[in-house]
């Protein structure tokens, strides 16, 4: 199958271009050289005036694994409101691969995520808190999300493992054996920390623990397991550098956290994320104020740094999260009021706290427009991201209208003066005229998102890329604009003409598989039979578990040590 | 002399390709050797225990003694097995059983599709055919879960998992009967083991509005504390719930043993309430559950306490999860020109069985069935060996996940998904491959009339 996108500008920041006008061709499932004169196109589609990007990518999201699947049975009401009837291919008669059906908007169901998602153009999405316990099943979970590619960021840092490798100083060339052997066996990607040490101090009843304190059991503090883990990720090379969820989630003053989570890095590469939820200060009556241009300025000079927001979006969504001790200083706020909490295996945990943002709160409109001051005062799109933190700061659907926001600064300015009256006085977002241009949307949701994952063959668009395409209408309207592409292509097929589902297509699963030595394998397999009640064996994922015998995309780590 | 030698030897081949997971290239029945699966992860209760000794030979495979009436019965299977369908119990090709039950579905007007034992795979094909001819779906077991998720849904909970009940815990609270009766091994292999965290490593079980079995009493010993309570069934369970939270509201005389019980989780480090409400007698069992939740959650606001809410036989947990996943309901939920629509009650199997005009029962794990009482037709996906009466209209045999092909099961605990492997090959297919077929058959229908301009 060759397929000809003629005339479109090309906003392709990977290979340099911004807007250039030119042919792209798509040979099957990759992107192809221009066959030159005398090819015959199976397909051509007139694209001219039109913005040509890669498919998105949205590098953190929550949308599989047990305390998803919890989200949505917690979520009753929304899914009796939101339900979606599957279709076939564009026509509701029985037959044919149903696409699309299910229910839920901030906790979609597997078809439905996939359909949301490949509707706005995005053709990959991955699930940022894979406990280990837990990766089985979401890796089942993610193998019945349609369109788009997926992976999974491993949770450690809380394990009774790791914290007794760190105890009992077993040396980093342990923990390192240890790291990949849990990547590998578990078929992730890449590793995150989330709230470290924290959550397994909350089960020896500790209800708070700063980034210096030395948890309850194993007198270990969250800035050792860090460094101990931002190391091991280092030295294993993965592509990604090691996801931080940080100490503190939503505490006004955790700013000073935050700059001290920099600092505990000491110059290993690090990803912040979701640091809206991160940059509070405690100036003014109700002690609670931005700290994003303390935050912003701090990741401006650390180049080794990236971060993604976790952007606030007014309306009813859900926070899901293995951070139990910050979920349960949450749980009064619970709109519907009711949540639930879930220590698990000797590994971390869950946290799932319905939640309401609303503009006239003083505290959520702050948490708005901190979100927004940070996208616009980080000065290098490469190493910013746009998320909301699905589905904690809002469900994913709303990134065309945080596009906008970004992209408009008379829209944004509006918007300002319908919140709280109080808010804006605690924030720079007035006095920022700063608007992103397609270049830099274009860098933040393709290529940066493909480079920090190192997934060579996504968010762009040279010959030999998967061919992930989306096509857009260039209106002013910029939300219209990203809400409903013309054309979406996953691996070369059409799978949506103007917003609306056309064809049938699958994503892939991306790994990592750093090498370790196999004599740590007795240490973890005792460790499976007196802790975990649970032979080795039955622990480890096969290929042939995953997307249905599909097995993995794997991609290739670099070892290095630190100089 | 050599052909026991033999026999050793290639077991242990055997087992070092199981341990690689390649038991399909192991071509012994010729030998005639006997082949131990060491480490055999069973399916069946919800434990999921990943150390079952199994035997296999040329007649099939038989468990060793594992402590476990339903791993030691479940695991026995004989080679040789009828692999014909039947109509009206007549045999039949799958093949021909197959499009029978393409012509049932496709034309019914009510189907339900329950029983729903199957693995993972198996329930989300599952979904997809009920999506396909609006039919409702439900387990067999789930009275047990909604008995939970009705709370779940309504004011959540505070939970754990069985590793942590097995190394945190220092107060297992047990409330009702003994568990044991529907997960045999619960005891020995989560609460008897040293807990890694509890300083002195001691522990005690109280059983409230229950009495521990006797092989329970046996496998805790010493560690089974008495409570002092009269806790007898003359006491109904609500009345006990609602007694120990009115002693944690501080409202009971210190001397009374269900103030000595609540001082006991307070000054817990990690109490761990444990039940089974599918074994809960009496009406509104929900509301026992909601009375345990928000007592754990007082207790869990000074030290820790969590639930561990057991359900989960024959993959229960699973087939909720994918439910769950694949159309954002739990159980109970079927398709309408709108999408997905649960309904906890309309869409009990149990009442949707009396109406229903054709019925798909699929029970892929063991050889019974209850009793299906409906006016409608039944097709039945079970293992070759199952005794049913009445007869169902459409008989199909299917394997078993974890003994005739690998497959995906979830713990009772919910968080924990396990691949079970392949143990002998039977000829039988699976639970997906039957459906995945009849899947196939009804898009040929439609492509032919559509063909025929319908």
């Amino acid at each position: 199958m060759l397929t000809k996108l003629a005339g479109g500008r090309l906003f392709d920041p990977a290979n340099g271009r911004h807007g250039e006008i030119a042919d792209i061709w798509l040979r099957d499932d990759r992107i192809a050289a221009d066959p030159g004169p005398g090819a015959t196109p199976d397909a051509v589609h007139d694209v001219t005036g039109k913005v040509v990007m890669a498919g998105a990518i949205d590098i953190h999201s929550h949308i599989a694994g047990g305390k998803v699947n919890l989200a949505r049975l917690l979520m009753g009401e929304e899914h009796d409101r939101h339900r979606f009837a599957g279709h076939a291919c564009g026509c509701d008669r029985i037959g044919g691969d149903r696409i699309g059906g299910g229910s839920g908007i901030a906790t979609p169901s597997t078809h439905t995520t996939g359909a949301r998602y490949i509707e706005m153009g995005f053709t990959a999405a991955f699930e940022p808190a894979m406990l280990g316990s837990n990766a089985r099943h979401a890796h089942l979970e993610m193998s019945d999300i349609p369109y788009i590619d997926t992976g999974g960021y491993l949770v450690l840092g809380n394990d009774d493992f790791l914290l007794d490798l760190i105890a009992t100083n077993a040396g980093q060339a342990a923990v390192n054996d240890y790291v990949a052997w849990m990547l590998t066996a578990t078929q992730s990607l890449a590793v995150k920390v989330v709230n470290p040490g924290g959550i397994n101090a909350f089960k020896f009843n500790a209800r708070s623990l700063d980034l210096d304190e030395g948890g309850p059991y194993y007198g270990v503090t969250p800035r050792s397991v860090l460094t101990v883990l931002a190391r091991a990720v280092y030295e294993l090379g993965l592509p990604h550098p090691l996801h931080v969820h940080g100490c503190n989630l939503g505490v006004p003053g955790n700013v000073a956290t935050t700059l001290d989570t920099i600092q505990a890095a000491s110059g290993l590469p690090m990803h912040m994320t979701h640091i809206q939820f991160h940059s509070y200060d405690t100036a003014g009556d109700r002690k609670f104020s931005s700290g994003a241009a303390a935050l912003a300025e701090a990741v401006n000079r650390t180049p080794t740094l990236s971060v993604d927001i976790g952007q606030v979006m007014f309306g009813q969504t859900v926070t899901a999260s293995a951070d139990t001790m910050a979920q349960r200083h949450t749980a009064p706020l619970a709109h519907p009021r009711k949540w639930l909490a879930m220590d698990i295996e000797c590994d971390a945990g869950c946290g799932v706290v319905p939640f309401r943002y609303r503009d006239t709160s003083y505290v959520n409109a702050l948490q708005w427009a901190i979100g927004l001051e940070l996208f616009l005062l980080l000065d290098d799109p490469w190493r910013v991201f746009l998320t909301t933190d699905h589905p904690n700061g809002a469900p994913f659907t709303f990134y065309p209208e945080l596009i906008r926001l970004l992209m408009d600064r008379d829209y944004r300015l509006a918007k300002l003066a319908e919140i709280h009256p109080d808010a804006p006085a605690h924030t720079t977002l007035g006095s920022i005229a700063r608007e992103y241009t397609l270049a830099e949307i274009a860098i933040m949701t393709r290529a940066a998102p493909a480079r920090i994952l190192g997934l060579a063959d996504r968010g762009h668009l040279a010959p030999g890329a998967s061919a992930d395409v989306t096509v857009y209408s260039d209106v002013p309207d910029r939300r219209a604009m990203f809400e409903r592409p013309d054309l979406v292509f996953k691996s070369g097929r059409l799978v949506v003409r103007d917003g609306v589902l056309v064809a049938m297509a699958q994503g892939c699963t991306h790994v990592v598989r750093p090498g370790f030595d196999d004599l740590i394998e007795r240490r973890i397999a005792r460790h499976f039979d007196e802790r975990l009640g649970l032979p080795i064996k039955h622990f480890r994922i096969q290929d042939a578990e995953i997307r249905h015998g599909a097995g993995p995309q794997l991609h290739p780590c670099r070892r290095r040590e630190v100089p | 002399m050599l052909r026991p030698m033999l026999g050793r030897i290639v077991a242990k081949i055997a087992s070092v390709l199981e341990s690689f997971g390649l038991t399909s290239l192991i071509p012994l029945r010729r030998l005639g050797a006997m082949i131990f699966h060491p480490d055999t992860l069973c399916p069946f209760c919800g434990l999921g225990c990943g150390d079952i000794g199994i035997d296999r030979d040329q007649s099939g495979i038989a468990p060793r003694p594992s402590g476990c009436p339903q791993a030691d019965r479940l695991f026995r299977r004989p080679i040789a097995v009828p692999t014909d369908a039947r109509l009206g119990g007549a045999a039949i090709s799958v093949d021909d059983a197959i499009a029978e039950a393409v012509r049932l579905l496709g034309s019914s007007r009510a189907p339900l599709i329950a029983g729903l034992a199957a693995d993972v795979e198996g329930v989300l094909a599952a979904l997809s055919l009920a999506e396909r001819i609006g039919a409702t779906v439900d387990h067999e077991r789930s009275d047990a879960l909604f008995r939970n998720l009705a709370i779940l849904r309504r004011f959540g909970w505070s939970v754990t998992t069985l590793a942590e009940l097995r190394n945190r815990c220092d107060l297992v609270l047990v409330v009702g009967p003994d568990p044991a009766v529907a997960f045999p091994r619960l005891w020995e292999r989560w609460v008897v083991p040293e807990p890694a965290f509890v300083p002195g490593n001691g522990r005690s079980v109280v059983f409230l509005g229950g009495e521990p079995l006797p092989e329970t009493v046996r496998c805790l010993g010493a560690r089974v504390e008495t409570s002092g309570l009269d806790t007898g069934t003359q006491t109904d369970l609500a009345t006990l719930v609602g007694g120990l939270r009115t002693a944690l509201a501080g409202r009971l005389t210190a001397g009374d043993p269900m103030a000595v019980l609540a001082a006991r989780l307070r000054s817990a480090r990690y109490a761990v309430v444990v039940w089974a409400a599918g074994l809960f007698e009496g009406p509104q069992p929900d509301l026992i559950v909601e009375g345990l939740v928000r007592l754990i959650r007082t207790v869990d606001g000074t030290t820790r306490c969590a639930g561990l809410p057991l359900s989960g036989a024959d993959n229960l947990i699973g087939a909720n999860q994918a439910c769950g996943w694949r159309t954002g309901f739990p159980l109970r939920t079927g398709f309408d020109g709108g999408g997905p629509l649960h309904d906890p009650d309309r869409f009990d199997w149990r009442r949707r069985l009396r109406d229903a005009d054709v019925t798909l029962w699929i029970s892929a794990f063991r050889p019974d069935a209850p009793p299906l009482v409906t006016g409608g037709k039944v097709i039945m996906l079970a293992p070759p060996e199952a005794m049913v009466t009445p007869e169902p209209a459409l008989f199909i045999p299917v394997g078993t996940p974890g003994i005739d092909h690998p497959g995906d099961v979830f713990r009772a605990d919910s968080v924990v998904a396990l691949h079970a492997g392949a143990l002998i090959d039977r000829g039988l297919p699976s639970v997906v491959n039957v459906i995945g077929r009849m899947l196939a058959a009804l898009d040929q229908t439609v492509k032919t009339r559509e063909a025929a301009g319908c």
